[in-house]
């Protein structure tokens, strides 16, 4: 045959390794309970359904859950927009010290352990070391309701404190990447700046508001640990899917899944595939009857000139009270119930006591370090083997685009359906490879680490003209791998080593997923769940804010990584 | 009827590192045709913004009219701008993109109708208003862009290179298309370019630029004909450059010893004194060419060293016997054509020359662009 020498065979071989890699690792966890749901059809329509003993329960159970996600993320996404837009504007165009900061503190928000993160909100609002030490008591219980929308408050904080930076980041994109021509145009013809905005930005920053919130709220309905943590008497999907799959009601569970995996799908192909950046929003003919239009314009020419600070105190304050402030009330709470408890006065409810006394959690922290960062390390590291080769494969071939998006569905993915999906495909009732514990764990890491580390290595190799460097190697003689290994690996470490960050950072933070795949191998995140639960809050205190404080860390490298 | 005045105005960027515009002082009369040009980084463009709002100077006036307008943004500056990038909003079609003006500013839809259409028939796009920009090609963009500038009735026209991004062809005729436009509705118009030939086509009046500063304002006969700097005989048009020393000045005349020994005369003083080093400029098109030995003018001898054709003229490489060479420019359809190696002399009238003092950071510098 034609040219089907030495090196095509040896990269036909490459493709069709990362692919099955790919395939087994990601793909496969990552829809199993779609596969699941549909091959035993029966049994799930069965137990959901038509079970013998409850009828249909378990699916009004699923829809009721369902319907309260729905409405909590569509509550959250609503506030993202309301507090995100006027941020995203203020960091798109200002400069001030401390920018970057800001755009760290977002950031956080993204790689945060989430149940560490619900332990720092809860104690904010319904602790005493909290807000409530202006007020001498919580400021709310954990149970309070938002009256008129009817969602629980301490949830809804939770998920606009984590899906907000979708929303500021993709229009911050968007902002920034606009000509200003554009604007320039429209106050040279006489429209004020709100105007402006109304008319000629917020038409053409459109598709990516609409991306924006829809990674929102995928991410807000996927949510898991950190509202596990805020519960109090509340369920939410992903958190009836952790309760099933311990009461083994596997088949509901797993058909829960399978919806919110759907929807997650869903959303993502709406975003990528409909919404190309280069699509344009019409706006439709209608214009304001005349008296309406005008009244209009003289307020935005009228708000236009008022100091516009007052938006932007407020988004700023949003995102004080719902990320910073929790963080600093964990870390200070170390501090105050350090050594006694500060409501009786004795050392039983410190956390001294909690760590070394007779509990010993600090023994059980430690060996779930070991564990965390074992897993961590493990799976980052496969993950990067898998990850960096598709990379190549998604830029090469054709096919590569749809292969892209697909690969961003773990990440939206509810942690807890994802865990799930791993459980039945590879544990005791599935596969039989293994059962729950560290090496399932890691497993279940990898499905979303391999997305993690790819997108910086996409974006590196999409801003670096890598194709064309080849080339010139080429043309001096390097074969293709020389090539490869010289000149685009070392353009690619950057992006690559902000990915193995990143994945690290997620997978010593995951909480949903670890949760039902752990089996007696506890990592931190799970640990901290546990210590609420069991009402250890000292004790879980220290062991958020010794994550938290992590994480940070973590983020620092990170940043320093991708600044040079 | 705008006026443009702008009084000792200066902008510098980056913390002051790049100063942009140096003390600029600049008037433009009621109703006139206006350049500014200058090679890129001069300071025109920015200059252009002030006069629009769109930056703010750090020190200076800038007047409208009788209006004092430094600190009033560019919406209240009743101004039409049309930008390089023609900048048609994207998301609206001809028709809502060029009655935007009229809209934002809340006229009733009658008279935004009326508006729209006239000044769509005047840029003879009215047939294409539902389409959208990007079906459009560039040279009906910027007629698009251009009505959309005056649709509010503004009189004051300030347009930053509006044909830059157009093809040599269609800049040629959109030209001429702008400054009727504006003359028919009386406007004044600021047009800021970096090409000479487009400024010397259109304008009343011309201000060079460089550095920041502006070095002659003048009519495109007076740039030509008398340029009060080696860059602006160098900028406007082309000019052979010839080093000497002054000899003798006689009146209005001076006689130059250019390198080599030879010795011409020439005439347009510009404050050299006898002795002193000079820079003779004398354009391409102003040398006459002959046999070799045939008596003109300020006759310098030389071989003709390479030939282009261009079309509407020749152009000859000359290499005089003081080893300089110049440029000599013929109309291709009159006259002799010569060819490669032919010995010939060239000749000038010193009427058609200029003299300028030698310029103390050297000939080269005082030519560059940047």
């Amino acid at each position: 045959m034609r040219g089907l020498n030495a090196s095509k065979i040896v990269g036909l071989t490459a493709v069709l390794a990362v692919s099955v890699s790919l395939f087994i690792f990601v793909l496969m966890p990552t829809f199993y309970l779609i596969s699941f749901t549909l091959t035993r059809w029966n049994e799930v329509y069965t137990d959901v359904f038509a079970n013998p003993l409850i009828g249909d329960a378990n699916w009004q159970q699923i829809l009721r859950y369902l319907s309260f996600s729905l409405r909590l993320s569509l509550v959250a996404v609503a506030l993202d927009f309301l507090f995100g837009i006027p941020l995203a504007y203020f960091l798109a165009y200002r400069q001030f010290p401390g920018k970057s900061l800001l755009e760290d503190i977002i950031m956080l928000s993204l790689v945060i352990p989430t149940s560490g993160f619900g332990v720092a909100t809860l104690l904010t609002w319904t602790g005493v070391s909290g807000i409530g030490a202006l007020i001498g008591r919580g400021v709310v219980e954990a149970s309070y309701v938002v009256p008129l929308i009817n969602v629980p408050l301490l949830m809804l904080l939770v998920h606009v404190a984590l899906t907000f930076p979708y929303v500021v980041r993709t229009l911050q994109g968007k902002l920034e990447d606009m000509s200003p021509v554009f604007e320039r145009a429209s106050r040279t013809l006489g429209a004020s700046a709100l105007t402006t905005f109304r008319k000629i930005v917020f038409p053409l920053a459109l598709p990516a508001l609409f991306s924006g919130g829809v990674l929102a709220f995928a991410r807000s309905l996927g949510e898991t640990g950190a509202t596990m943590v805020v519960a109090s008497i509340h369920t939410t999907a992903p958190m009836a899917i952790v309760r099933w799959v311990s009461e083994f009601k596997l088949a509901t569970a797993a058909f829960l899944g399978f919806l919110l995996i759907i929807t997650a799908t869903v959303a993502i192909l709406l975003v990528d595939l409909l919404l190309q950046k280069r699509s344009i929003f019409r706006i439709p003919h209608w214009s304001l009857a005349s008296k309406v239009g005008k009244r209009v314009l003289k307020v935005e020419k009228r708000l236009s000139g008022k100091p516009k600070w007052l938006k932007d105190i407020a988004s700023l304050g949003a995102v004080f009270f719902v990320v910073i402030l929790p963080i600093m009330v964990v870390v200070a709470s170390v501090g105050v119930y350090w050594s006694t408890d500060p409501d009786t006065g004795r050392a039983q409810g410190s956390v001294i006591y909690q760590l070394f006394g007779p509990s010993n959690y600090f023994n059980t922290l430690m060996r779930a370090t070991l564990t965390s960062v074992f897993v961590a390390v493990i799976s980052t590291y496969i993950a990067t083997c898998i990850a960096v080769p598709s990379v190549y494969m998604i830029k090469r071939y054709r096919a590569g685009r749809i292969l892209r998006y697909i690969l961003r569905v773990p990440l939206i993915v509810p942690s807890s359906a994802l865990g799930l999906s791993v459980l039945l495909l590879w544990g005791p009732s599935g596969l039989s490879l293994t059962t729950p514990g560290i090496w399932l764990i890691i497993l279940t890491h990898i499905v979303f680490s391999v997305p993690v580390v790819m997108e910086p290595t996409i974006a590196a190799y999409e801003g670096s003209g890598i194709l064309s460097y080849e080339g010139v190697a080429r043309t001096l003689g390097a074969t293709p791998y020389d090539a490869i290994e010289t000149v685009s690996l070392p353009i690619l470490k950057r992006g690559i080593l902000a990915g193995i960050i990143l994945s690290f950072t997620r997978s010593l933070g995951e909480t949903g997923a670890t949760f039902l795949v752990m089996g007696s191998d506890v990592t931190v995140p799970p640990l901290v769940v546990n210590m609420v639960e069991s009402l250890a809050i000292p004790a879980a205190l220290f062991a958020s804010a010794y994550l938290i404080a992590l994480s940070l860390v973590l983020l620092m490298v990170f940043r320093i990584v991708v600044r040079k | 009827m705008p006026e443009v005045t702008l009084k000792n105005v200066s902008k510098a960027f980056a913390n002051g590192r790049i100063v942009a515009v140096d003390k600029v002082d600049l008037h433009v009369m009621d109703r006139e045709y206006f350049s500014l040009i200058g090679p890129s980084g001069c300071g025109k463009t920015t200059t252009l913004r002030m006069i629009a709002g769109l930056v703010e100077p750090d020190e200076g006036e800038v007047y409208i009219g009788e209006r004092l307008v430094t600190d009033l943004p560019p919406e209240d500056r009743d101004i039409g701008y049309v930008f390089q990038q023609y900048a048609l909003f994207p998301n609206m079609d001809v028709w809502d993109n060029v009655t935007y003006g009229p809209t934002v500013k809340a006229w009733e839809k009658k008279k935004r109708e009326k508006i729209g259409r006239e000044m769509l028939q005047m840029v003879r796009l009215y047939d294409r208003a539902d389409a959208m920009p990007q079906e459009l090609s560039g040279g009906m963009m910027q007629r698009v862009a251009l009505s959309r500038a005056l649709a509010a009735g503004a009189e004051l026209l300030l347009l930053d290179e509006p044909l830059g991004a157009l093809d040599a062809k269609i800049r040629n005729e959109l030209r001429y298309e702008i400054r009727k436009l504006v003359k028919d509705l009386r406007l004044t118009a600021v047009h800021v370019t970096h090409d000479q030939a487009e400024a010397m086509a259109i304008s009343d009046r011309i201000a060079v630029m460089r550095k920041g500063r502006i070095l002659q304002v003048g009519t495109p006969y007076d740039l030509y004909m008398n340029p009060k700097q080696i860059f602006i005989a160098n900028f406007i048009g082309e000019s052979n450059f010839l080093e000497g020393k002054v000899n003798q000045i006689e009146d209005d005349r001076a006689q130059i010893n250019l390198r080599g020994d030879l010795e011409v005369e020439s005439s347009n003083l510009k404050v050299v004194k006898k002795g002193e080093r000079a820079v003779l400029a004398v354009r391409p098109e102003a040398f006459e060419i002959a046999e070799k030995k045939q008596k003109l003018v300020n006759a310098l001898a030389g071989v003709i060293e390479r030939i282009r054709f261009e079309g509407t003229d020749i152009r000859y490489e000359i290499r005089l016997t003081n080893d300089d060479s110049i440029v000599v420019v013929r109309p291709s359809l009159g006259g002799k054509w010569f060819e490669e190696t032919d010995k010939v002399t060239v000749g000038f009238s010193p009427e058609k020359s200029h003299l300028f003092k030698y310029p103390k950071k050297g000939l080269t510098a005082e030519l560059e662009l940047e």
